[in-house]
């Protein structure tokens, strides 16, 4: 393709440019893909090395401290203890007696079985005094797997609080050899909040992330190579156990006959990948223009009421979804009110299949979304409108603008700039929107053609949707959904970083500031 | 800020071109309230629905009608011969609990993010960046053997959800580290100066200044768990004392219950709605500042 | 010295059996949790309390009972079983996924016998493993049968599928009966023409083959006589006795709707069997699913927790609840006695129930995923305009059920030869899922077999299929032209099939 100078292309027109741009984001693809090797080759030099230096600074440290950073060496804190700094001193052996403490009681245990995932299911024996079957429960791969990663986190951060120890305990002889003096706890305690106020008001968010989403999903990353289903559960039916990348082989295989049904794993998931990406553009996009067309009207000049239309609107923000969704759901049925209404007025004859034909099931999906979101994008786009410089209206409407070219002129680029980043999070949001569709429709009706071992699958499936009920399915194929998990964090990341390539406003965070 | 618009707009200098435009500008604000109305109808037809079906009282299930035949409370006292207290308990502490711990939380992350540059902040942001990528769907499971281990499943699954629901929230700070993104970073910089510490800079003059987001935060993490389903439903499985709203309304709409319940259902809703509707009236103006100032920002 | 050993223990068990019998008893207070459909919580839990008071054992419950439908049951067991219920109803579709979850405990050798003799045949069957009997037959009514509205529907008509549609068409009514929804209903048509979808599994529950007829001329027939119903603009796939309230005047659905539907219909409700429907001249009479609910204990840990359990399952699936549960929601019961009493023998919906049973199917383990391989008939066939599409869903409905055993490679047979090889009989088959099998080849003309796919594999076919090489999996190459495997020497030998790669080892 061609390559426009700087100057080329700021003579082209908007389109062009997004064009432009979109075409040259792809041309890089190669040469991205192979920076990306170059820079983990980097990244793996980088980090080697850096560990050989982290070696070579605690074997020195070592070598040429004193006696009480020896000590510090296995008895963690100990340093700081002798250099009076005893609140820290306290904590770092604290640490390190909990962290034996449980590495002797559970985290040795954990850490043997994670290779084979557990040993002994479940056995089942005859009781002849009460003439009933007992079973006795063994190993509990789950729990295993659980407890290993967790272990192994532990381990990683006993290993760093271990690094730090000894780091400050070469501070400390380099400080007292220079004749200053150490902080004390009350230092310490005021540095939290201060100097170091962003790790205090980070430290309890950070630690909910790390156990509830970021272990989770290591967790759900590791199933997708086990075995892990209803009849393989680990403890009550049978152990599982690691199986590679059997799944994913499943998953990504284009021949029939791994999937059970009349098309392969790959086509189905690309079936439902693409009315994903659909469904996320028309979710996004039509609530977007209707929602600011709203907006618009309501704060056109000489509209009275203002604020009982808003009102109005954002009571579907206030009620919960479950409600209203399940209602529409069924409001819309073959012989639900819509349907009665319309053959009541004689305005139809047949009741119209709005859940039991795909491309209506498919459109009423939308607008039904359209009715959940325009109010917040109605609220949103109000407060953008208000803040667009009224003389550049003024200015245009001197120039002769008639409204349609002031709003495509003026207010949509505007629009579009300052919301960017909100139309790629909802975007991403909309692929991953579980309640509409699952409410809704369940994801009827049944796509005959790409009904497969893992649960019948609907025409308004979302892959989200889709995971869900693989594992409610049957034989509750966690490995399955874990493996289309990881597929749709693939997609997601995949388009985010195409948008963060190509528009501008997303790029650079201080812009708005 | 519309009526400012307004204004300008009156005092343009070409009265004449004004005047042209009067007779279609009343055509088009026909056109507009037309529009409004029937908007208006669409967003309400389904609510006013629920609310009749919850009045009706000659049949339990669902009929082709709106209308009641005969109006009566029977459906608001048949609901409390349910468990639907209990949920509604359930579901109001959960709500409680979450909105107080999560404004925190979340609130402690946008700050932190928006007001401070250490060195792995860049890295942080684009870590969350990408955990936001992962469908949480999965994690549902795993979370349910981390909260059985803690007790906190079934018939304790409130504490449970709130743990969840408080944990993860740090995740959300887009939208208010956005908003703290407006304000000037010269007014902490004139405090620091003044010898506050940061933390005094966040209580004395950031907090002062953030009504609207704290507003904003509270509602959203209130009106959570009002609506959360599948989660719910996941760790008080099979324990009607456990369960929400969400879930213990939802089965009513089985196929066997249905025919049952359905005007109980209705009336569920309603009483489900009330809170956070009433809640979000009052508190509109903040919440829709607290959008405005911080979503677009994301 | 083993021999010694084992009868000492042996001695020391019986020996232990008697001394202990009268020693440990059951008398104590258990904590259990019950999980039974909505509509018979309150009578679950006055049940359960008479229990406590009259049982002889001293058993005493403390019993939280739970609201859980027997069609969800087993997804929520399933989630985790420790946290389930330790008894819980279920309907029988779900028999086979408990199993395989190992949510299910085995009946013990006494209550087993008890069962057998008290509990209706079909219910005993459905329960059972092999051998083993794993839960308590608690009704014996889940089919379906038609519920009909007779201001709308004249009497005379409800023996055709035809005249049906036709009167709920002029009256503007609908005919609901789940075609597009649930497999359930769907193979009614399928089962009206003599088709058969029938599934065995081992004795651990897991499924090892199908034999599946709804691919046939017979299954085209019941395709078109379902087109009849599915074009109609009249027919809605939808169940719940609440249709009626919405302008349904016919639903096809069981005996949890009867009070409902009696409620909303009064003195107009109709109760029958199902019609027969017409292709080229041809009467069939429609068929159905005829399946039973089913209680299961939860395994144990605890031998006296679980020997009271089963002491509870057994009163509430005997006589005098299952008579309550008649009286009070109209179920049907599984146990003998009671079914044959006069207030069941003069129900006219369980008549209509009996009726109906004579062109059922007992519903046997089916393998999960039939469910939604099936499903999907309704939809295709709304969607076919001539026999060719229909034949077209039929053909994509049984490439997905010989598709079921592909998933799972290893599910493989391998047929021996030695013993009825050459008479033409059924040959000896190996299950090869857990990768190895051993066996013991005696001295005979013919030492080898063949590994083969059960799914196309007819355990019944012998040795002129084998013969035949059309069914073998693994090529052995320009050696073994018949693609067999040929043992040396008679011996016992371990065959062990990893992927494609067979290996034998002589032991």
């Amino acid at each position: 393709m061609t390559k426009y100078s700087d100057l080329e292309y700021l003579k082209l027109s908007k389109g062009e440019k997004l064009l432009y741009k979109i075409t040259q984001f792809f041309c890089a693809i190669p040469r991205k893909i192979l920076g990306l090797f170059v820079a983990l080759w980097n990244l793996i030099k980088k980090t080697g090395s850096a560990i050989g230096r982290e070696a070579k600074d605690i074997i020195f440290t070592f070598i040429h401290g004193d006696w009480k950073t020896k000590i510090s060496f296995f008895v963690m804190g100990f340093g700081n203890l002798a250099r009076g700094q005893i609140l820290r001193g306290l904590l770092f052996l604290f640490f390190q007696i909990i962290f034996i403490g449980y590495m002797i009681l559970a985290g040795g245990y954990w850490l043997s079985m994670l290779p084979s995932l557990g040993k002994v299911g479940p056995v089942e024996e005859y009781d002849y005094i009460f003439d009933a079957y007992v079973t006795t429960y063994n190993d509990n791969s789950f729990k295993i797997l659980l407890y290993g990663v967790l272990t192994i986190f532990f381990v990683i951060a006993f290993i760093y609080t271990w690094r730090v120890n000894v780091r400050q305990n070469k501070l400390a002889e380099q400080i007292l050899k220079s004749g200053k003096k150490l902080k004390s706890g009350k230092d310490d305690l005021r540095s939290m909040v201060d100097d170091h106020f962003h790790t205090t008001l980070l430290a309890l968010p950070m630690t909910g992330i790390l156990i509830f989403t970021v272990l989770p999903i290591v967790f759900m990353i590791l199933v997708a190579f086990t075995n892990y289903d209803g009849a393989h559960d680990g403890y009550y039916s049978n152990l599982f156990t690691w199986v590679g990348l059997d799944n994913f082989n499943t998953m990504l295989n284009w021949s029939v006959s791994t999937s059970g049904g009349s098309q392969s794993y790959a086509a189905t998931f690309g079936e439902i990948l693409s009315w994903t990406l659909m469904w996320a553009f028309f979710a996004t996009f039509t609530n977007y223009f209707l929602g600011m067309f709203v907006a618009m009207a309501i704060n056109k000049k000489g509209i009275r009421l203002k604020k009982l239309w808003r009102t109005v609107l954002v009571m579907t923000i206030a009620i919960p979804q479950f409600i209203s969704l399940l209602y529409v759901s069924k409001m819309f049925a073959k012989n639900g009110i819509i349907n009665g209404f319309l053959m009541n007025m004689g305005w139809i004859t047949e009741a119209l299949p709005f859940w039991e034909d795909p491309t209506w099931a498919r459109i009423t999906v939308i607008l039904t979304n359209v009715w959940i979101g325009i109010p917040y994008l109605m609220l949103i786009t109000t407060g953008i409108l208000m803040n667009i410089p009224a003389d550049l209206y003024e200015s245009a409407r001197i120039d002769g603008a008639n409204p349609w070219q002031q709003y495509t002129k003026i207010t949509l680029p505007y629009m579009l700039f300052v919301t960017g980043p909100y139309l790629l999070t909802s975007f991403t949001g909309n692929m991953n929107n579980f309640n509409v569709i699952y409410l809704l429709t369940g994801g009827a009706p049944t796509n005959s053609a790409a009904s497969s071992a893992a649960g019948s699958v609907g025409y308004t499936d979302l892959l989200i949707t889709w995971l869900f009920k693989i594992t409610q399915g049957a034989e509750s194929q966690y490995y399955l959904a874990s493996v289309v998990g990881i597929l749709v964090f693939v997609v997601v990341a995949l388009i985010s970083l195409v948008v963060y390539n190509v528009l501008p406003s997303i790029k650079n965070e201080e812009d708005f500031q | 800020m519309s009526e400012k618009i307004l204004l300008e707009q009156n005092a343009s200098p070409i009265q004449k071109r004004h005047m042209g435009l009067k007779a279609t500008r009343a055509l088009s604000n026909t056109a507009i309230y037309a529009l409004l109305i029937a908007i208006s109808i669409i967003w309400l037809v389904p609510f006013v629905c629920i609310l009749l079906q919850s009045f009706r009282v000659e049949s339990t299930w669902q009929v082709g009608y709106v209308i009641p035949q005969k109006w009566g409370f029977d459906n608001y006292v048949n609901l409390f011969q349910t468990d639907f207290p209990r949920w509604y308990t359930n579901t109001f502490i959960a709500a409680l609990v979450t909105a107080v711990l999560q404004t925190v939380i979340v609130l402690c992350m946008s700050y932190t993010l928006s007001r401070f540059r250490f060195k792995m902040r860049k890295p942080l942001m684009q870590f969350m960046l990408i955990l936001g990528m992962f469908p949480g769907m999965l994690t549902m499971i795993i979370l349910y053997r981390v909260l059985k281990d803690l007790g906190m499943t079934q018939a304790n699954a409130v504490p449970g959800l709130i743990l969840v629901y408080i944990a993860s929230s740090g995740m959300g700070y887009y939208v208010s580290k956005g908003f703290f993104d407006t304000i000037p970073k010269s007014l902490d910089e004139a405090a620091r100066v003044d010898g506050a510490t940061r933390f005094q800079v966040l209580k004395k003059i950031i907090l002062p200044l953030s009504k609207p987001i704290v507003i904003y935060t509270i509602l959203t993490a209130f009106m959570g768990p009002w609506g959360d389903y599948v989660f719910a439903q996941y760790i008080s499985f099979g324990t009607s004392s456990g369960m929400n709203v969400a879930v213990g309304l939802y089965r009513w709409l089985n196929k066997d219950q249905i025919a049952n319940c359905y005007t109980m259902f209705c009336a569920g809703g309603v009483l489900v709605a009330i809170p956070v509707t009433v809640l979000f009236m009052c508190l509109q103006k903040y919440y829709v500042e607290g959008v405005t100032g911080g979503a677009v920002k994301g | 010295m083993k021999k010694f050993l084992a009868l000492m223990l042996a001695a020391i068990m019986v020996f232990s059996m008697f001394a202990t019998a009268s020693a440990s008893s059951l008398a104590g207070t258990y904590d259990i949790t019950v999980w039974v459909a909505d509509a018979i919580v309150d009578l679950t839990k006055a049940q359960i309390e008479k229990f406590n008071q009259t049982n002889e054992l001293g058993i005493v419950f403390n019993a939280t009972v739970e609201a859980v439908g027997e069609g969800d049951a087993a997804t929520q067991m399933v989630t985790d079983v420790e946290a389930g219920g330790d008894l819980f109803c279920f309907a029988q579709d779900q028999f086979a996924r408990l199993v395989q979850a190992g949510a299910l405990a085995k009946l013990g050798v006494k209550a087993a016998e008890t069962v057998q003799t008290t509990s209706d045949a079909g219910a005993i069957a459905a329960a059972t493993v092999g051998d083993t009997l794993y839960a308590y037959p608690l009704s014996a009514d889940n089919g379906y049968f038609m519920y009909y509205d007779k201001s709308v529907i004249p009497e005379e008509h409800i023996d055709s599928l035809e005249a049906l549609i036709a009167d709920c068409e002029a009256n503007q009514k609908y005919f609901a009966f789940e075609m597009q929804t649930s497999a359930w209903y769907l193979a009614s048509f399928f089962f009206g023409t003599g088709c058969v979808s029938e599934w065995t599994t081992d004795d651990e529950g897991n499924f090892i083959s199908v034999h599946d007829t709804f691919n046939s001329p017979e299954g085209l027939i019941a395709a078109k006589g379902m087109q009849k119903l599915v074009t109609s603009p009249f027919h809605l796939s939808a169940a719940g006795a609440d249709q009626f309230a919405n302008g349904a005047a016919i639903l096809v659905s069981g005996t949890w709707d009867s009070v409902k539907a009696k409620e909303i219909l009064g003195e107009n409700l109709g109760v029958a069997d199902l019609p027969s429907f017409e292709v080229d001249g041809q009467s069939y009479h429609l068929g159905s699913f005829f399946g039973f609910k089913l209680m299961g204990v939860k395994p144990q840990v605890d031998a006296a927790k679980a020997a009271a359990l089963h002491q509870l399952a057994q009163y509430l699936t005997g006589y005098e609840c299952s008579m309550e549960r008649h009286a009070q929601n109209g179920w049907g019961p599984a146990n003998l006695e009671a079914q044959a009493t006069e207030a069941v023998q003069n129900d006219p919906i369980l008549a209509a129930v009996r009726t109906q049973r004579e062109y059922s199917v007992v519903q046997s383990a089916i393998q999960g995923m039939w469910w939604d391989i099936a499903k999907v008939i309704g939809d295709d066939v709304k969607a076919a305009t001539d026999d060719a599409a229909l034949q077209a869903a039929l053909d994509s409905y049984s490439a997905k059920i010989n598709d079921v055993f592909g998933i799972d490679t290893s599910i493989l047979l391998f047929v021996g030869a030695w013993n009825n090889w050459n008479n033409g009989d059924e040959a000896d088959t190996y299950h090869l899922k857990d990768g190895s099998v051993t066996l013991d080849v005696p001295e005979s003309d013919y030492m080898g077999g063949r590994i083969v796919n059960l799914t196309t594999w007819d355990t019944n076919k012998g040795f002129a299929q084998v013969v035949s090489g059309a069914e073998y999996i693994k090529d052995l190459g320009a050696d073994n032209p018949d693609n067999n495997i040929v043992f040396a020497e008679p011996g016992n030998y371990t065959v062990t099939l990893n992927g494609a790669e067979i290996t034998i080892v002589k032991n």
